[in-house]
Formats: structure tokens, C-alpha cells, sequence
């Protein structure tokens, strides 16, 4: 009777846990980190799908691979309709503002030929790169031709030059940068007037030693015939508000694939020593095709391969990941471009003609925050939210070494050497570990060398006691 | 206590190599369970190191250590040295016995006990910066290992310095060769095995 009535509640139990809805399962894909050691852990979802909007809804007629998206300062939605050489703007309600489809230059009407790239400066003069045209057109707010800027003119750029300018980004001094197609010298630099200044920011040359072996044995003919040893282009860019340029290389080998360029051109981004910006750690990685910087050194990089979107703090450690490959509200078919504004995310995508607006959750945005305060040093502060942010993952490594180094700064070094060496970050669990030696020697000193004292009295005289009568014995032996 | 006596012996032996070696092989004092016993707990000191050197020198992950796998690195490397080194020097006249090649170097794995223990509890209490002194240490043990070894070929086989070189360069390639010819009889007996597993299975099933 008692053995049938426990199967009874347990069965009955069973029932409602299995009826009871995942609350995980409401997003399209699942939310992870990366540990220390390289692995892939779950992690609460740091941003939600929330609506999305084609180019039916937005009443324009359906988008045609769109190619860029553009959230300027005041929240308006720039779409670039590529495949219909237009360009749509939305305003936080997505509503449709404007529809700019051609413009008036000088006498004659003038349209795109399937632009891929497109910038708005905070002035709110519209940048578009104007690909087939082999251009870029300016144009301001109410879609007024303002001037077009042809191909490089230099010295330096071969006859054979073909312009084809895939995306443009503007700084704050008015210098306009493009990234052209198939051109591996970098970006191709414009002053404010729209005079060739010169490239800046090459990518490296890669080779492996097994390509450079094969190259030294073979001969001229199949030399020829072999890939050539030349630096990849850039696929997109950003500009941040400090004027850096961040540039993202679709290359699946480099472990570089992102870089933020000072103004000479040199990559200073910070990189992690464990794990590099690259996206996924599998063997099939991450090509990165676009890339939104946000405030405080975070930026984003979505990934083609996947369909997802990697956030990074300006250290280069991985904060969330969203979105992914599908056909659900959330997950892209052929995600194109990134961008975010306050506290959503924007993804385009670019076979259904669509805008997925993310929101952040609870989870997100303890990080977000968590992250601000942190990497802008107030330590304590952050370390409130980091804790807030270990109760919903506890697998969140960057929160212990945030509460880590807040305990170090109050002098808690015990602990502090418990939450870094949880958050694995030696190098601070070295500085814990120094200041807690010193702290209990500081302590202990004196006791331990009183016992050391004691214990080496206590042998010289234990050994003096036991030495004496033997060699009064021995005296006495050499007597008798 | 004779058990003590051979402690002392063998830590005479890591100290004065040259006369340990050879009272080791002419005098009979080497014992081949202390070289076993010296064997064993090189393995459990190892197993120690993994788990509780100190954090800051310790890059293993947690989830990934495994004993099996220090029993796998060390004795197994070791029955593969003292097999190599016995099958190379009886063809290059070499006057060492099995035994004592198996004791020989048995005996000069003493000193990676002697200095990995201190520096395991060293470990735990220094910083990043001063982790080169572990790093010293355990070059060190190292080295002073290869030492004792060398010393001890060139006693029980009664070589030159040159031709002891030789041999045990010689004897990492012969190891080399030894752990091939084991993966392809192992391949081949799989290969075998599958083939009549497979003519098994056409026979029952057409039955």
C-alpha cells in the first residue's frame, strides 16, 4: 500500500515537472560563454527576440537583399534596400519616415546601383557606398544631394584599379574610409574634402612554413599557378566615439579577425591571452561579417557562419552570445549587418528582407552594466551587480574576477584569492596571494620564529643532556 | 633496518653517482624493490604534483586529471626505456643484465622525488613572479635525473662517455620504434580480428 501510493505521488510529481514549460524555451537559441579552459557553458540569455519588421510591414514594398543598417544617434533606423537602390528610414516605432529612392545630381535624376554600404553622420548627413557605380554619395537628412566622391586618384594606385566600395564609415574630423572590394592594402582613406589620402591598416601576410616549403621546390610554372601569399581585405568596419576604427576580416584562419586601428593604422585592440575575439572555438569557425562598437569599448561582431552575434568587453572577453542560424523570430537566414541602440540589437537579414530587434534581459543588462562600471574602475560597485549576476550563472567567470579584484582593492585578500582563482585569472590571484603572504607573516612572525627558537633550545639541550653521560662513560672506558 | 639502510644507500647513489653506481653493480647493494618502490612513488608524487601544485603554476584543468594517465606517462615509459636500453646494448656489448638496467634506472629517478616534493609545498605559496624558482627547481630535477642516468649507463655497461651517449640517443629511437611495431601488430590484430568477425557474420547469416 505505501510502496503504490509513493510510486503514486512520484509518477504524479513526474507529471507536473514534465508539464511545467521551460522558461528557457522561449528563445530560438541557446545563451553561452566560454570558460577558461575553452569549453562552452550554458549561460542564462543575455537578449530576447522581440519583433521583427520587413519591408511589407514597414509599407515599402519588400526589401531585396538589403545590405546595411545604420541606428543613428537619435534612434532612427536606416535600412539600404540594395537590391532596390533605395533607402528606408525608420523611426523607433518603426514607422516609415522617409523613402529616399533616387536624388537630383546637378541636372540629371540619379539612383544607386545596388549600394552595399551606408553611414550617417551625427550631423545626419547620409553616407552611402555606392558599389556598382564605383562612388560614394553624400546626401543630407531629407535625402538632398549634397556631392559623390569618385575612385582614388594617386600615384600610387595601379592603372588596372578597379573602385568597387563596399562599405564607408565618416570620423568625428569628417575623414571618410572605405573598404573596397578585393582591395588588400586596407582601408582606403579620404580627407574631408573627398581627396585620396592614402590606405591605412593592412592585415598581416599569412603563411604557414608548409606553404613557404612547397612554394621554395616547386617551379616558375606551377609557382604561378599557386595562391598567392597576399593580405586579406576587410569585410566591414566601425568607428567608435574615441575615433578608433574597428575592422573585421572574414578569414577563418587568423586569430586577429577583428582590430581596433589607431589613427597610423596599428591595431591596438586588447586581446585576451586565453581566448581571442574569433567567435565559436570549434573547427569549423566563425567568419565575421559585421561589427557594432557600443559604448565603452564593447563591441559586437556578427558571425555568418552561425548566425550569431558574439559581444566582447574591451578586455576581449566574451560577454554573451545571441541569435542563430533558422527560420524562427530570432534566428536569420543570411544576417548581414549589426547595429544597437540603448538597450536593443538590430540584426538585418539579408534573404528575407528583415530587421530583428532584440531586447535585453534582466541577465543582459546586470551584465551591461556590471561591465560599464567595471571597466571604467569602480570595482565596488560593480562588484554588487556581479553578484547579482552570479545568481543567475553561476558559471559566469568574469563576475568572480570582478568580485575579485573589488575584495583585493578592501584588503579581503583571503577571499579575494577564492573568487580569482574561481574567475581564473592568475595574474590577479598572484597580486591576492602576494599581499595575503605578506599579511600573515606580518602576523605570524614572531610566533613561528619563537617556536623555531624554542624547538632548536629545546634540541641543544636535549642533545647536551644525552651527550654529557656518554662521554663521562667514554672517559671512564679510557680509564679502566 | 635494512630497509633504511638501502634509503641511505640510494640517496648515497644520487649524490656520489660514480662510486653508488658501481657499488650498485659490483657489490650487489642495488635492490630491485627498492628501484619498484622508487618507481612508485615517483608516480604518486607525480599524481600529487598534478592535483596540489600551487595554483599559480598550475595549468591543469580539474576535470581533466586523471591517475591512469601518470601510470601511463611514467611506468609505461619506463619499462619501454630499460626494454630498449637492454635490447640496444647487448648488440653494442653492453655488460649491464636486465635487473640491473631496471635498477639503474630506477635509482636515478630519485632525485624528481627529492625536488618535486619541497616544491610542490613551494609552489603553493609563491607568486607569478617568483615562479621561475619552481621552474629552476624542476629544470633541475631534471637535469640532475639525466645525470644519474647517464652516469649509471656508462657504470653498468662499462662505456666511454661517447659510446653511453650514443647508446641512449640510440635508445629513444629504438623506444620510438618499439611503440610503432606495438601500434601495428595492435592495427593488424584488429584488422585480423574484424576479418573473421566479418566472415563469421556472412556465414551465420547465410546459414
Amino acid at each position: 500500500m505505501r510502496i503504490k501510493s509513493s510510486i503514486l505521488v512520484l509518477v504524479s510529481v513526474l507529471l507536473l515537472v514534465s508539464l511545467c514549460p521551460r522558461p528557457a524555451g522561449a528563445a530560438p537559441y541557446e545563451g553561452y560563454t566560454y570558460s577558461y579552459w575553452g569549453e562552452a557553458v550554458q549561460s542564462p540569455i543575455a537578449y530576447l527576440p522581440s519583433r521583427a519588421i520587413g519591408g511589407l510591414e514597414a509599407g515599402t514594398g519588400a526589401w531585396n537583399a538589403p545590405g546595411d543598417l545604420f541606428v543613428s544617434a537619435e534612434g532612427l533606423l536606416y535600412v539600404l534596400d540594395s537590391g532596390n537602390g533605395r533607402i528606408v528610414v525608420l523611426d523607433k516605432e518603426w514607422n516609415t519616415l522617409r523613402v529616399i529612392e533616387g536624388f537630383q545630381n546637378g541636372e540629371k535624376k540619379d539612383s544607386f546601383n545596388n549600394p552595399e554600404g551606408l553611414f550617417v553622420t551625427d550631423a545626419g548627413r547620409i553616407y552611402v557606398a555606392d558599389t556598382e557605380n564605383g562612388r560614394l554619395v553624400e546626401l543630407d537628412g531629407t535625402g538632398t544631394f549634397v556631392r559623390e566622391i569618385g575612385p582614388p586618384k594617386a600615384d600610387v594606385i595601379g592603372a588596372g584599379f578597379e573602385y568597387f566600395p563596399r562599405k564607408v564609415i565618416v570620423d568625428k574630423a569628417g575623414r571618410i574610409y572605405v573598404v573596397g572590394r578585393g582591395v588588400y592594402e586596407g582601408l582606403i582613406e579620404f580627407d574631408s574634402d573627398g581627396q585620396f589620402t592614402g590606405f591605412m591598416g593592412t592585415n598581416k601576410v599569412q603563411f604557414d612554413p608548409v606553404d613557404l616549403f612547397w612554394k621554395s621546390v616547386s617551379t616558375k610554372e606551377q609557382r604561378e599557378k599557386m595562391v598567392q601569399f597576399i593580405p586579406l581585405e576587410f569585410n566591414n568596419t566601425d568607428v567608435d566615439e574615441d575615433g578608433f576604427i574597428y575592422t573585421t576580416t572574414v578569414d577563418k584562419k587568423t586569430f586577429s579577425p577583428v582590430k581596433r586601428l589607431n589613427p597610423s593604422g596599428i591595431d591596438v585592440l586588447r586581446v585576451s591571452k586565453e581566448i581571442p575575439p574569433i567567435g565559436d572555438l570549434s573547427r569549423d569557425r566563425s567568419a565575421f561579417i559585421d561589427i557594432d562598437v557600443t559604448g565603452n569599448g564593447v563591441y559586437r561582431v556578427l558571425d555568418s557562419t552561425r548566425g550569431r552575434v558574439f559581444t566582447y568587453n574591451e578586455d576581449g572577453k566574451l560577454l554573451y552570445v545571441i541569435g542563430q542560424l533558422g527560420s524562427q523570430l530570432g534566428t536569420f537566414k543570411n544576417p548581414a549587418a549589426v547595429e544597437s541602440y540603448e538597450n536593443a540589437i538590430y540584426v538585418l537579414d539579408r534573404d528575407l528582407g528583415r530587421i530583428t530587434e532584440f531586447t535585453v534581459t534582466q541577465f543582459g543588462s546586470m551584465v551591461n552594466e556590471a561591465n560599464t562600471l567595471y571597466s571604467s574602475g569602480k570595482h565596488d560597485e560593480a562588484a554588487k551587480l556581479w553578484r547579482e549576476v552570479l545568481k543567475l550563472d553561476a558559471n559566469y567567470e568574469m563576475a568572480y574576477v570582478g568580485i575579485g579584484k573589488s575584495l583585493l582593492r578592501q584588503g579581503e585578500y583571503k577571499e579575494a584569492m577564492t573568487y580569482l582563482k574561481l574567475g581564473n585569472d592568475r595574474e590577479y590571484y598572484s597580486k591576492a596571494l602576494g599581499k595575503y603572504r605578506r599579511e600573515y607573516m606580518r602576523d605570524y612572525f614572531s610566533l613561528y620564529m619563537t617556536g623555531i627558537i624554542a624547538v632548536l633550545l629545546g634540541g641543544y639541550v636535549i642533545v647536551r643532556l644525552v651527550k654529557r653521560p656518554r662521554k663521562e662513560g667514554r672517559v671512564q672506558d679510557a680509564v679502566s | 633496518m635494512p630497509f633504511l639502510k638501502d634509503i641511505k644507500y640510494s640517496l648515497h647513489v644520487a649524490v656520489h653517482p660514480f662510486d653508488g653506481f658501481w657499488d650498485l653493480k659490483y657489490e650487489n647493494k642495488g635492490k630491485l624493490r627498492m628501484a619498484l618502490g622508487i618507481l612508485m612513488a615517483l608516480t604518486l608524487t607525480m599524481i600529487v604534483k598534478r592535483q596540489y601544485v600551487g595554483y599559480v603554476v598550475n595549468y591543469n584543468h580539474p576535470l581533466a586529471l586523471n591517475s591512469i594517465n601518470e601510470l601511463k606517462y611514467i611506468i609505461f615509459p619506463f619499462l619501454l626505456w630499460c626494454l630498449a636500453n637492454w635490447s640496444l646494448t647487448t648488440l653494442m656489448d653492453g655488460e649491464g643484465k636486465f635487473g640491473e638496467i631496471v635498477i639503474t634506472t630506477g635509482y636515478a629517478l630519485l632525485p624528481l622525488i627529492l625536488i618535486n616534493i619541497p616544491n610542490i609545498l613551494l609552489s603553493n605559496v609563491i607568486t607569478l613572479r617568483e615562479a621561475s624558482f619552481y621552474h629552476l627547481l624542476d629544470a633541475l630535477a631534471t637535469l640532475w635525473f639525466v645525470w644519474l642516468l647517464f652516469i649509471g649507463t656508462m657504470t653498468v655497461h662499462q662505456y666511454t662517455v661517447l659510446k653511453t651517449i650514443t647508446t641512449m640517443l640510440l635508445t629513444l629511437a629504438v623506444v620510438g620504434i618499439i611503440i610503432f611495431l606495438g601500434l601495428l601488430f595492435f592495427n593488424l590484430i584488429q584488422q585480423i580480428v574484424s576479418f573473421v568477425y566479418t566472415v563469421y557474420q556472412e556465414l551465420s547469416l547465410r546459414g
